[in-house]
């Protein structure tokens, strides 16, 4: 579901509600979905941000709308509000932060109360880190309240596509729905002007040396 | 996640298991049909296929900032021989570059990594021309020299091309901007007692635009 205000489209569309503690890695998940990037810095989310999320697959060009919300406290417990009419739901924690996991439950209920009989993901972020805290093994909430269980790491992209391949599966019925590649449009022609190509040069002077963000892990390349 | 110390074994294991579903059987809410799927590549033959991943520059922040990882090709059209860059990300196949290379374009190495070049592109990943610079990685120094060769030799090969443009290919380009789709990445805040609309991007409004300008 949108926003009032936002944009509506004529293709399927899920509110998806995404919850765990401040801190986990909620809001850079989403942003690696939009724009790819790996924000480091932390800035808690302030309420929730809705971010819409296309994904295509063979039965088509299917949306989310990521209501990102805000895990701590402080800046406000989540508002029913923001679950009402939930169709899907990840709950995220951040396996090198027991606390987090041990929240987990807490998050379930609240979501419950509000949402009923929908598909929920149960993800462990932050799988690439060394010192983990919460072991694959000590994960079992997802077996007493039967939910999916990923391990996830939005660094390294290690199952990033998961929970929402799994969310689509389950809301539209089919266990063999996949993602496909989605039409590259023919670019149209462009002209680079003079003033363009200096105001250019001049970007990449300054570019080359800076570095990139993750010049160090040669791993990451799948 | 290749590891041989034996903790990490461990966690491979769990981890293979991991796609048993352990979801509670939930009542679908919608019915979706299989669809005929278009890459847009169809018309095309790949010069070069490698996996990479890709950064953009940030210009306000003084920063790489990715853009994601994947297979780059450079797609060679078999009709018009006009020669695009396309990279996808891996997994969820969407694409995170889309652009021409034309003559005036040149790849240079990134300072001190020559795993890593930097080039400007006037990119059509997300349906809109948009100013980008980029830099991409690869795993090898050879696989980064294959590209940014293959990358020079496509832009020479392109010259001369420019002037004898067919009227096809016009048609061809003004067909596919006719079913480009719009963009609609707003961004839309709440909080408790304040609800705030991000301004609204001006990008359906350049696309429109540059619909007219081409007619």
């Amino acid at each position: 579901m949108a926003l009032p205000n936002q944009q509506t489209v004529d293709y399927p569309s899920f509110k998806l509600v995404i919850v765990g503690d401040g801190g986990i890695g909620k809001t850079t998940f989403v942003k690696r979905h939009l724009t790819g990037e790996f924000e480091k810095k932390y800035e808690p989310t302030i309420g929730v941000e809705v971010h819409p999320l296309d994904f295509f697959t063979n039965c088509g060009k299917i949306r989310f709308y990521c209501w990102d919300t805000a895990g701590q406290e402080k800046f406000g417990g989540l508002r029913d509000g923001y679950y009402v009419h939930g169709q899907c739901a990840i709950i995220m924690f951040d396996v090198t932060a027991r606390l987090t996991y041990k929240n987990v439950p807490t998050w379930y209920r609240d979501l419950c109360r509000v949402c009923e009989n929908i598909p929920i993901v149960l993800c462990g972020n932050k799988v690439d880190m060394k010192n983990r805290q919460v072991k694959a093994k000590q994960v079992t909430f997802h077996r007493k309240k039967n939910l999916q269980y990923y391990e996830i790491s939005a660094k390294s992209n290690y199952n990033y596509e998961k929970p929402f391949l799994y969310l689509a599966r389950k809301l539209a019925g089919d266990a063999n729905l996949h993602f496909v590649e989605s039409p590259a449009l023919a670019p149209p022609e462009v002209q680079i002007d003079m003033a363009a190509q200096k105001e250019h040069e001049d970007e990449l002077v300054k570019a080359l040396i800076q570095p990139l963000p993750d010049d160090d892990d040669d791993d990451a390349f799948d | 996640m290749a590891s041989n110390d034996p903790e990490h074994k461990e966690e491979e294991e769990t981890t293979a298991a991991e796609d048993e579903d352990t979801g509670a059987q939930i009542a679908p809410i919608v019915k979706l049909e299989e669809v005929a799927v278009s890459t847009g590549e169809e018309d095309e033959d790949a010069i070069l296929d490698l996996k990479a991943k890709l950064y953009r520059f940030d210009k306000d922040g003084n920063q790489w900032k990715e853009r994601g990882a994947g297979s780059v090709k450079f797609l060679k059209h078999k009709k018009s021989e006009r020669v695009r860059l396309v990279m996808r990300q891996s997994k969820t196949l969407k694409i995170c570059a889309n652009h021409l290379i034309i003559p005036t374009m040149s790849v240079q190495e990134h300072s001190g990594n020559e795993k890593s070049c930097v080039w400007h592109a006037s990119d059509f990943a997300d349906g809109e021309l948009k100013d980008e610079l980029f830099c991409i990685r690869f795993a090898t120094v050879d696989n980064c020299k294959k590209f940014m060769e293959t990358f020079q030799e496509v832009a020479e090969s392109q010259k001369g091309k420019e002037e004898n443009k067919d009227a096809s290919t016009a048609a061809e380009l003004l067909e596919s901007l006719t079913v480009g789709e719009k963009k609609d990445e707003e961004k839309v805040e709440v909080t408790e007692e304040v609800k705030e609309v991000a301004p609204e991007k001006v990008s359906e409004v350049k696309a429109v635009e540059s619909e007219k300008k081409e007619e």
